[in-house]
């Protein structure tokens, strides 16, 4: 999404740099920064299986963890959500969502392709979700 | 009554003598004597001396061992002994004799002559399962079973191996005349040169494949790591560190001693006439030195290696500096110690290695580690809320990556100066009144020059997970290996061992060594002779019969015999294609399904590829990639390789009668012989040699000379996979292989980009899908 914002804005101000298509450099990207971690924190992605992480979300749940929180980032953001709507109908009326968005910094560094070329790393913001399952009923009174 | 039996006192007739004559009495029974004491000194000659002891005196070891009998006995025994031709043996020096400190070091020493020990070798071979790799004495595996461990560490901890192996080699020169020697070994198609601008400051570590002379794209040797160190940009002359691979060091140290000496050559022959100024100008000369053992190189591969760095590496103030003596050292430089440790500072919160700059180079100088050690065994947490500065990562601060490491009388005049873990531990209980306290600024303790170098690990979301492999690599003075080895696992590094850097390569996607390399080639026949000598070891009827299953070499990939097979000229040589675009515009045809371009010697071209199992099935080292059928797709669940006829069978078996035969004629002869003169002449055969009768069966059981790969089972094979296993980050069984390159447009014309895979060891074909591996 932000991809195309930026090639629309590229013919009215050329003096931002330039995203991609630039053939000098291969965009390579880095780890965002991770809000603090913990057990009950649950970094969702598109590579790893859905199922998988609906399991381990059920497990923490199950297993007496009073709240859990998933982070979603840009395209995960769906998955993000499935999967919370997903646990709430699981645990129905003993778990509740709340939802917080926001925007992360993300940075993509450019490699340079030709020996003239330095490195170089540009900043990108990508939109962010936050959800905070908690349980509002006594343990075990679901499933 | 008869009188005579009694003596006159009592009224007989005897008379006693008033004296008696000792020596004559003695005399008149020496020959008595003399039979009794021989008896007892000599027994009969049916026993032996420790069987005249009662039962329960004797001991098993005895007949060894002269100190379970009495003393009285063992000399006796000691000549029966070397009477039965047992030669008396040499005493092992006692235990507490081989450990006191010199003798023991001594043993080392002697122990070291063949092998090369790492400084952390001790360590390693009390824990570790210790192999003869590359001219060295290396770390396999851990003796607890800990593969999945290791693995949890890369990808979610700390995983810390030893790479002190890697020979560093140093190279100083103008910059143009290391260009010059490094543009006929290298290639511009494969990245980055040697002299490109994003290295030429030191900031960032690179990467370069190297060739043989002007030999591109043959002849591959390796790709070695390097980092400038960081100068004035106005001073010429330049210096260069090379980390090489031991098993190509030898072959990368004489290529550019070469090239070095053959360019002088030629600059001193042209000048003679004209300008002999010029060739007096020796700051134009290329040094070339290898500096084995000089540092010390770990590698923290998982993102907590930065909180464990972070934890144990403090940056000195400016002002305890004066205790080192390595500072007076001349040519020292500038420290720039407020700036790096401002920003050592400023990186405490990240969270993961791999959100740093890619191969970042950070010189640091830090205080003793043995001072920064916690006193059990901790893990280090990075759990700070704040955020680092974006500025810090976007930008290296200037003079981050300048570092007194790399001047060579500093790290000497460290390793002189080294207080030992003895002296340290004494001025400690000497100087501090509470016990277990450590004075962290103590003036003894000299602080040390230390450079970090980034691995960024994986780049592409799409491959591999975000990061994944990423770490520091830290470089540290020799004689300084153990005290940061030891701080780093107190803080919770797990340590893995060779067996670790070769699946972690696997898990990248990456080759662990590439077949076209001297070092490829050598490991791959190391491994098939391991893997042959297993399979021999097998009883017959637990081996697998390879023929049955129309595979013919289970344990080597012939790729000269799959290149020619896939092309009409015979083929000597070939490469793994390492050119940039040409990789990319691959993976543009694979996922198109078109067909692939022209090259040059493309019959002796293979691609490298990473092949993931779709569905389930497994995938093992040496599994045959074969090019499916159109409707193979569709009923993949019924494609089983027909059994294959076994040739060999019959003649096995009629041989093995034969030797039998053979076998019993000969023991006759043998006894027949032994009955008529006892002297029996053995066979002679060396130990460890097989008997031809040996050689020729595993030659029934496995043909050793493969003439065509191709056209071998139903399908045709075109290409193999070099290592594969269940792969972690894929959860799924996954692979890396080679194809050949006019294989790989075969497959892609028949509008087609998955493979079929079979392992060597099962008639049934898998489905996989394939991907080309580039940076």
């Amino acid at each position: 999404m932000a991809d195309e914002k930026t090639s629309q804005k590229k013919e009215e101000n050329k003096k931002k740099p330039k995203r991609h298509h630039n053939k000098n450099y291969a965009v390579k990207k880095r780890l965002p920064a991770r809000p603090v971690d913990g057990e009950n924190v649950i970094f969702i992605t598109k590579k790893t299986n859905f199922k998988a992480q609906l399991d381990k979300c059920c497990d923490l749940l199950t297993k007496g963890e009073k709240e859990i929180i998933l982070h979603g980032l840009g395209a995960a953001i769906q998955r993000c959500c499935n999967l919370a709507l997903q646990l709430e109908i699981l645990f129905s009326g003993t778990c509740q969502i709340e939802v917080n968005t926001g925007t992360v910094e993300v940075i993509d560094d450019l490699e340079p392709l030709v020996d003239e070329l330095d490195f170089d790393a540009q900043l990108r913001n990508t939109s962010s979700i936050h959800i905070r399952v908690f349980r509002t009923a006594m343990l075990g009174a679901n499933q | 009554m008869d009188a005579t039996e009694f003596d006159a006192s009592v009224g007989g007739s005897e008379h006693l003598p008033f004296s008696a004559n000792s020596l004559k009495f003695a005399a008149s029974r020496s020959v008595e004597i003399a039979a009794m004491t021989e008896s007892i000194l000599q027994p009969s000659k049916t026993k032996l001396i420790f069987q005249t002891l009662p039962v329960h005196m004797r001991r098993r070891v005895m007949s060894h061992n002269s100190k379970r009998l009495p003393q009285r006995l063992r000399l006796a025994h000691l000549e029966q002994l070397k009477k039965s031709g047992l030669p008396p043996k040499q005493k092992r020096p006692s235990r507490k004799y081989r450990r006191r400190p010199t003798n023991l070091l001594e043993e080392y020493n002697r122990r070291q002559k063949r092998n090369v020990w790492l400084e952390t070798h001790i360590w390693h071979a009390k824990r570790f399962h210790m192999i003869e790799r590359w001219g060295h004495r290396l770390a396999y595996a851990p003796c607890d079973k800990s593969f999945r461990a290791c693995y949890r560490a890369s990808s979610a901890h700390c995983l810390m191996q030893d790479i002190s192996y890697l020979t560093p080699i140093s190279i100083s020169g103008s910059m143009e005349s290391i260009k010059e020697i490094f543009s006929s070994i290298t290639s511009q198609k494969c990245g980055l040169g040697i002299c490109a601008q994003a290295y030429i400051n030191g900031c960032r570590e690179g990467l370069i494949n190297i060739y043989k002379q002007n030999s591109f794209p043959f002849d591959y040797i390796g790709t070695v790591q390097f980092v400038w160190t960081p100068t004035n940009p106005e001073k010429k002359q330049k210096d260069l560190w090379m980390f090489v691979h031991p098993s190509q060091s030898k072959q990368i140290e004489s290529l550019i001693t070469d090239l070095v000496s053959s360019k002088e050559a030629i600059e001193h022959i042209e000048p003679v006439g004209k300008k002999r100024k010029l060739s007096n100008n020796t700051s134009e000369k290329v040094q070339i030195k290898v500096w084995p053992g000089h540092f010390n190189r770990f590698c923290l591969t998982g993102p907590n290696s930065h909180a464990i760095l972070v934890h144990s590496l403090k940056c000195i103030d400016i002002d305890k500096t004066k205790n080192n003596k390595w500072v007076c050292i001349p040519n020292v430089g500038d420290l720039y110690l407020e700036t790096k440790s401002e920003y050592w500072n400023e990186l405490k919160a990240i969270k993961s290695t791999s959100e740093l700059p890619p191969r970042i180079v950070i010189g640091l100088v830090v205080k003793d580690p043995r001072t920064r050690r916690p006193s059990t065994r901790t893990k280090a947490l990075c759990n700070t809320s704040d955020h680092v500065n974006t500025k810090f990562l976007l930008k290296i601060p200037q003079f981050v990556a300048t570092s007194p490491l790399w001047n060579t009388s500093v790290c000497n005049s460290i390793k002189e100066n080294r207080l030992s873990n003895a002296q340290y531990i004494k001025d400690i209980t000497e100087s501090q009144l509470v016990p277990g306290e450590v004075n962290d600024s103590d003036p003894k303790l000299q602080s040390l020059p230390v450079v970090l170098v980034q691995r960024q690990g994986s780049q592409d979301p799409k491959f591999k997970k975000l990061g994944y492999g990423s770490g520091w690599d830290i470089i540290i003075p020799s004689s300084y290996g153990m005290p940061f080895w030891l701080t780093f696992i107190m803080f919770g590094a797990r340590v893995g061992g060779l067996r670790e850097t070769e699946n972690l390569s696997f898990e990248m996607g990456q080759s662990y060594f590439p077949p076209d390399s001297e070092a490829g080639k050598l490991e791959m026949e190391r491994k098939e002779a391991e893997f042959k000598d297993k399979y021999f070891k097998l009883p017959p009827s637990k081996r697998v019969n390879y023929l049955k299953l129309g595979i013919n070499s289970p344990f080597a990939c012939p790729w000269k015999v799959l290149l020619k097979d896939w092309s009409d000229i015979p083929v000597d040589d070939f490469f793994v294609i390492r050119e940039r675009n040409v990789l990319h515009i691959l993976q543009g045809c694979i996922t198109n399904k078109t067909a692939l371009p022209e090259i040059e010697n493309s019959a002796s071209c293979l691609v490298q590829i990473y092949v993931k199992v779709l569905g389930k099935g497994s995938l093992k080292r040496h599994a045959l990639i074969y090019i499916p059928q159109q409707n193979d797709i569709g009923n993949i669940e019924s494609l089983f390789e027909p059994q294959h006829k076994d040739y060999n069978e019959e003649l096995r078996k009629t041989r093995r009668k034969e030797h039998i035969k053979e076998i019993k004629g000969q023991r006759r002869k043998q006894s027949k012989q032994r009955k008529t003169n006892n002297n029996v002449t053995k066979k002679s055969q060396l130990k460890g040699e097989p008997s031809s009768y040996v050689k020729m069966m595993r030659e029934l059981w496995l043909p050793s000379n493969v003439e065509v790969v191709r056209f071998g089972g139903i399908r045709e094979v075109i290409g193999y996979v070099s290592q594969g296993s269940f792969s972690f980050t894929e959860a799924r069984n996954c692979g890396v292989g080679y194809i050949a390159y006019n294989a790989l447009n075969v497959l892609l014309k028949s509008n087609i980009n998955q493979v079929l895979t079979r392992n060597t060891t099962t008639r049934k074909y898998r489905l996989a899908e394939i991907r080309v591996v580039h940076e």
